[in-house]
Formats: structure tokens, sequence, C-alpha cells
């Protein structure tokens, strides 16, 4: 009888400690394989971490400007004519840093003055740089890019540095303007230069 | 042990009970671990993802089999030999009998919670039954073991006489009785008729419910338990729906001592603005949070939310943990539910309710800390409401905007700041800069914010304002019959709600096993 307690105190006690053992899963960190978070400064980040500013673009080798909606000059609401100091028209844009409206110029001038994450070359990127970003498996009604990377992405145009493309149907008599991705349709397009569309800022990686 | 033990119908129903209550306990305890983190701690023991359904078809089969064998013992008691004397109390008769009250009490308990009759004492006497039970199972199981050795085992595994035609046609009776049983709690739910009004009747989403269809409508009331703060987790939500042919408005009402509205507000201390919280970094808050109200619309049926509760840190395997350890909404056959949430400062001040559904499981995206399955969001993120600092830390935050004087916050220094809206009036701040940041250690500040008004699209179909009174919310809604959205449940006869509140709670909800079924008086 004592033989068959001890038994029985044994398999209690082996369960017990398997529970001990084995405590509940915490949650893991999943791994992104193009994307890298980047501080202020330009330290990498763990994928949950945070605040970023620039996303690093592994497979490209590019860093890409992270939207906000703190009203600084990186806002996502922000917009911007298309205008490189020659070509297009200036200051048909909305955004509240600038006296007056605001263009694609405003913005490189301002964030290449700033130098966040350590880049002072921003520039627009080309169009086929911004539909790499294109992303289809988000969630319902997200923009379509990764929104865990690139939040405040709005469903509208964000200007490339295509210019001289010649316009089509309605647009057809201002000539010519540049071209712009759509991350609600996911669809490029050239735009007239005077419209106020949406920027995300590239830099190359040395 | 008695001589009639050998038998086979009693060796089936002792084996089928082993198995019945061995289920019972570990997915109770499981649902229990929701509410008393405690329980936490042994879950590698304990059965994970789709709970609920699995307690309660087992519940229902042990009550079963307990009918069976009070029916074998009344129809056997004739060949039972007479004992000459008395038969002494010994310890296993003892522990045995102790088992009938627990088990009656667990059985009972357990029913009228399952369709929601259980005041909190009851919910209580559920919860230390299955205590009692795990106690049982070791001086019952254990007592016999120690005692009789591989006998004991030999004998509940063993038959040894043939089965009796009584026994065999009591055997069929359970059988048959287990597969009514099913079926019946299959198609249990608490009915309401939805009555429909005509177009012309007006109903104004204001909370005030004080138009005339709101006395005739029919009432139904649920006692929904396990909420945090609740007094003893419970409160008692009646919900009254009625239709237009085109809308359906429902008034819900539901009680809560206290209004709370401090939304995870901002504290300044000595290191700077920390945002006030008890649980928010695991998404669990139950401090500072607004109430808030979720109706869940399917056209699945099943008791304890339809599916779409999946219980235990990992209900799945190829996705990652939660962080609070209780579980994960997600539906596995492919359907939508519908959910509606309304929050007591986030959307009330928009007349609105946040709409969401519960689906199957969304990818696992590397950008975000929170993996919330299958419960996802409509449609647009637009402007919305937004948080008052640039990025959570549990230790300090910088605000995104600051008030343009003062003067602004001084309502909220009272202890008594329920009157007060809670939501920051956009243009009375200005964006954040360190030179204006003079505000003394301990003020406070609320954090809410809209950037602008309105949900769009899909999110903004469902109407909602609640009016808060002497210790009751109450909650008029409305949306559309069909939204023709792919993310919305159409509304309609035979479909589904469950209801959940919350007092100032992030996630920890009351809750309701079987549905409220609308049964539209029209078809
Ligand atoms: C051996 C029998 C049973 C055991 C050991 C058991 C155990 C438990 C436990 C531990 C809980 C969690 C209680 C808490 O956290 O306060 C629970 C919840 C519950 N049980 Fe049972 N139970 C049994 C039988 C039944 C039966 C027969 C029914 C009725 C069909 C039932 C219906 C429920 C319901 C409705 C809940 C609440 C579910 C929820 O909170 O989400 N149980 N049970």
């Amino acid at each position: 009888m004592i033989f068959r307690f001890t038994l029985l105190l044994a398999i209690c006690s082996a369960v017990y400690a398997y529970t001990v053992r084995y405590p509940h899963e915490r949650p893991g960190v999943p791994v992104s394989e193009r994307w890298q978070k980047l501080t202020a400064k330009g330290q990498p980040l763990a994928p949950w971490a945070g605040p970023w500013a620039c996303v690093l673009d592994k497979k490209n080798g590019l860093i890409w400007e992270v939207k906000t909606d703190n009203e600084s000059i990186h806002d996502g609401y922000w917009s911007y004519s298309w205008f490189d100091g020659r070509a297009g028209q200036a200051n048909l844009g909305d955004c509240y840093f600038e006296s007056e409206r605001c263009d694609t110029l405003d913005l490189i001038r301002r964030a290449n003055q700033e130098a966040q994450c350590g880049v002072s070359n921003w520039r627009l990127p080309s169009a086929e740089e911004l539909q790499s970003l294109l992303y289809y498996q988000g969630k319902t009604g997200d923009a379509l890019i990764d929104k865990g990377f690139f939040p405040h992405t709005k469903h509208g145009d964000y200007w490339s540095g295509q210019a001289q493309q010649p316009l089509t149907s309605s647009f057809r008599h201002l000539g010519y303007g540049a071209l712009a991705v759509n991350f609600g349709t996911g669809e490029t397009l050239a735009l007239p230069y005077r419209n106020a569309a949406f920027v995300r800022l590239v830099s190359q990686l040395d | 042990m008695s001589i009639y033990k050998g038998n086979l119908f009693w060796v089936l129903l002792h084996l089928g009970a082993i198995v019945i209550v061995v289920i019972n306990l570990l997915t109770g305890l499981r649902i229990a671990s929701v509410s008393r983190p405690l329980w936490q701690s042994i879950s590698a023991i304990l059965p994970q993802g789709l709970i609920h359904p699995l307690h309660f078809t087992s519940g229902i089969l042990l009550i079963v089999l307990v009918i069976g064998y009070i029916g074998w013992r009344l129809l056997t008691r004739g060949q039972r030999p007479k004992p000459v004397k008395p038969q002494a109390l010994n310890f296993h008769r003892l522990v045995i009998r102790s088992g009938y009250l627990i088990f009656f009490g667990a059985m009972l308990s357990g029913l009228l919670a399952y369709f929601s009759l259980a005041p909190a004492l009851v919910v209580a006497v559920h919860y230390y039954c299955a205590l009692g039970i795990i106690c049982y199972l070791l001086l019952h199981g254990g007592g016999y073991f120690v005692h009789y050795g591989m006998a004991a085992i030999k004998r509940i595994l063993w038959p040894s006489r043939q089965l009796s035609p009584v026994s065999l046609g009591l055997l069929l009776l359970t059988f048959l009785l287990a597969g009514l049983g099913l079926q019946l709690s299959g198609k249990a739910a608490h009915v309401l008729l939805v009555a429909k009004v005509p177009l012309s009747q007006l109903i104004h989403i204001d909370g005030k419910a004080d138009e005339a269809v709101w006395r005739q409508a029919e009432t139904v009331d649920v006692l929904t338990q396990g909420g945090a703060n609740f007094d003893n987790g419970q409160t008692r939500i009646r919900v009254q729906v009625v239709e237009n042919g085109i809308e359906a408005f429902f008034h819900i009402s539901w009680d809560d001592p206290t209004k709370s509205l401090k939304h995870l507000p901002l504290l300044k201390t000595q290191s700077g603005w920390q945002v006030e919280q008890q649980g928010f970094y695991n998404f669990d808050e139950t401090r500072y949070y607004e109430d808030k109200l979720a109706v869940m619309v399917s056209n699945q049926c099943q008791a304890g939310g339809a599916g779409t509760v999946h219980l235990g840190p990992k209900p799945l395997a190829d996705k990652p943990a939660n962080w609070h350890g209780k579980g994960y909404h997600y539906s596995q056959d492919g359907a939508i539910r519908d959910l509606w949430h309304w929050k007591a400062v986030r959307t009330n001040n928009m007349i609105l309710a946040d709409d969401n559904y519960i689906g199957p499981p969304d990818k696992v995206r590397p950008g975000s800390r929170r993996y919330s399955a299958g419960y996802l969001q409509d449609g647009k993120e637009s402007g919305a409401y937004v948080m008052n600092w640039r990025w959570y830390k549990p230790d300090v935050i910088t605000p995104k905007r600051l008030p343009k004087s003062p003067e602004l916050l001084t309502p909220y220094q009272q202890d008594n700041s329920d009157g007060l809206s809670w939501v920051i009036p956009w243009f009375d701040y200005q964006p954040y800069q360190a030179e204006h940041d003079n505000y003394p250690v301990g003020t406070r500040m609320p954090s809410v914010m809209y950037r602008s008004n309105r949900f769009e699209g899909d999110r903004a179909d469902v109407r909602a304002f609640a009016r808060w009174h002497q210790g009751r919310w109450s909650l008029e809604l409305s949306r559309k019959l069909d939204t023709g959205s792919e993310y919305d449940v159409p509304l309609r006869h035979g479909v589904c709600l469950w209801v959940s509140a919350f007092d100032q709670s992030q996630v920890a909800h009351t809750r309701h096993a079987l549905p409220i079924q609308l049964e539209f008086s029209g078809a």
C-alpha cells in the first residue's frame, strides 16, 4: 500500500513538474526578410519596437522615409505639387510646415536639412521603386503597403521623380506631368504637376 | 467494492464518466484561466482552442450519464444483495457520497450558467465544485488504487458479467437521451422577437430610448458574467430590437455603477509624460480605460460565441502566442461574424460604433506587436481617433499635442471628471514643443483626439450613442439590415447575437453562453 501511495504521489509530482517545466508560450518576434526599421539616428530596431523614422529595404538597398501623424514634416496628411526647382509647379500642395503652400522640393530640402536616419541625400523615388512597395496581403481596407512598417500611408497618389511624361485622357490639354503610384488602387499614372499628391522620399544606401 | 460493479453496463458508464469528467475538468479549468490567471500556470496540461462547445457538450453528456446511472440503480434495486446489517460508512463510501453532492452542484450550477440564470454565487459554486472534483478524483480514484492496487483498475476496465436485458435497454436509452440532449442543446437560444415598425416612425440615436416603440418592444435579458470590475464580474444586459424594412434599431442597456471615461490619460511625472495604465502593455488594461459594449452578429449560432472563442496562449500552432495567455477570436469555417464595438469616449462622441468583424486568422505581420488573429477592422483606417502620444512606451512618452493654454486642463485635475468629454478638441491644442511643456508634475491630460470627424466607408455603418444615468448605460444603435458589404452580416430572421459589456477594461468583457436569436415578426 505504501508503494502504491508513493507511486501515486510520484505521478502527481511528475504532472506538476511538467507544468512548471513548460510554462505557457510567450509571443516570439516574427522577422521580416525585407524590411528593417531604423531610428531617427539610423540605428536598427527590432520589428516591434519604435518609434522608427526610416525603413531599410534590404532587398533593394534603399532607405525609405516613414510617414507619421505628428504634424512634423513627415506627416502623412501633407500633400505636395510636383516641382524640382525648374520644371513642375511650385507650392500647390497642403502642409503646415512652410509659410507658403508646399511642393516636393520643400520636403526634400527640409528632410535633407534634418538628416533623419543619417540621410541627407533624400530624393523622389522612381515609379519602379514605388511599385516595389505595393503589397496586396494587407488587412481589409488598408492602403496597398505593409502597414506594419509603413503606417499612415493614404489610399492616394504618391509622386515619383519621373517627370516629362505625356498626360493622357482628361489631363491631355495640360501637356506633361510626372508619374505617380496610387496606393489605393496600385495603378501608376502620369498626373499634372499642379496636382496635390503625397510623397514618400527615398535614398540610395551608400 | 460491492459485487455488482463488474456489470458491463456499470463498467461502460463508469468509463464514460471518467472520460467526460476529465474533459469537463480540463476544459473548465482552461475557461477559468481567462478570469483567474492562476490557472495559466498549469497551461501545459490544459487543452487550447475551441473549448466552450467541448465543455458544454461534455457537460450535457455527463448529465445524461447521471440520469442513466440513476435509472439503472432504481431498476436493479431488486437484484442487489441486501446487506444483513447496515454497512459501515467507510472511507470510500464517504468519498463517493461527497462526490454525489459535488457533481450535483457542478451540474446544476453549470446548467444555470449555461442558460444565463446563474447569479454570482452560483457561478462561484460551479468553480468550487470543479476544485472539489479535483480532490474527488484524487481521493476516489487514488484511494481505490492505493487500497486495492491493480484489482481496482481491473474492476473498472474489465466487465465480469453478461449484459442483462434491462441493462441493455438502459444503455440504448442513455445513448438515445445523449443524442436528444445534443440535438436540443444545438438549438437552444434566447429568442427575441423583432417587431416591424413603420418607416414613418422616427427613432433618434440619442441613448434616451424615449420613443413609444421601445415601450412595446420585446426585451431579452441576459445575466452576463466574467467581466473585470463589474460587481462580482456580472451585469444584466437588456436587449430590444425593432426594424422598419430598411434599418434595424437596437436598444441595449446594462448596469455599470461607474461611468468610466478616463481612457489611458497622460500624467506628468518627474521624468516626463506617462500613460496611466495597469495592464495596457500586455493589451489587458483594467483600470484606465473607457467603458465599452460589443455586439456580435452571426449566421452561426453555436453556444459560446459562435465558434470564434479560441482559448489558450497559442491555439494556432503556426501563429504567434498572445500576450495575455487568454486566447484569440477567429473563425474556422471561413465565414465572418460581424462585431460592433461601441466605446464611451473614442466612438460615442462621433455617434458611431467601430464596425469590426471576426474572420479566419490573419497572416502574421512582422511589423506589429499585437497579432489579433481573426479580430479585424472592416474598412478604411481614416482620421477617426488617434491617441496623443507619438509612440507608446510604458515609462515616458512624448505627446503629439499640448493645449494652447494650460487652463484647458484645469477641469481634468478634479476627482470627479465624469461630466467632461475626455476628447481633445483638435484646434484648442497645438503640436508639441518642449519649450511649451511647462506643466507641473501631477497634471493629468486626456489622450483621445479626433483628427477628422468620422470614420469613413465601411467602418461608419453603425450609428450608436449612449447615455449613462444613475448606474446604467443606455445605448441606442442602428444599422441597415443589409449593408451589401462582404464584411457585414445582414440582419435577418434567425440571425444570432452575443452581447458583452466592458467596465473600464480593454479586453476583460462579460459573456454569456447561448445566443440571442432574432425572430423577425414579418418572417
Ligand atoms: C464535471 C463537471 C464540470 C466541471 C469540472 C466544470 C468546470 C468548470 C470550470 C472550472 C469553469 C470556469 C468557472 C470560473 O472561471 O468561474 C466552468 C465554466 C462553465 N461551465 Fe462548467 N464544469 C462542469 C460541468 C458543466 C455543465 C454540466 C455545464 C452545463 C452545460 C457547464 C457549463 C459551464 C458554463 C456555462 C461555464 C461558464 C463559461 C464561461 O465563463 O465562459 N459546466 N466549468
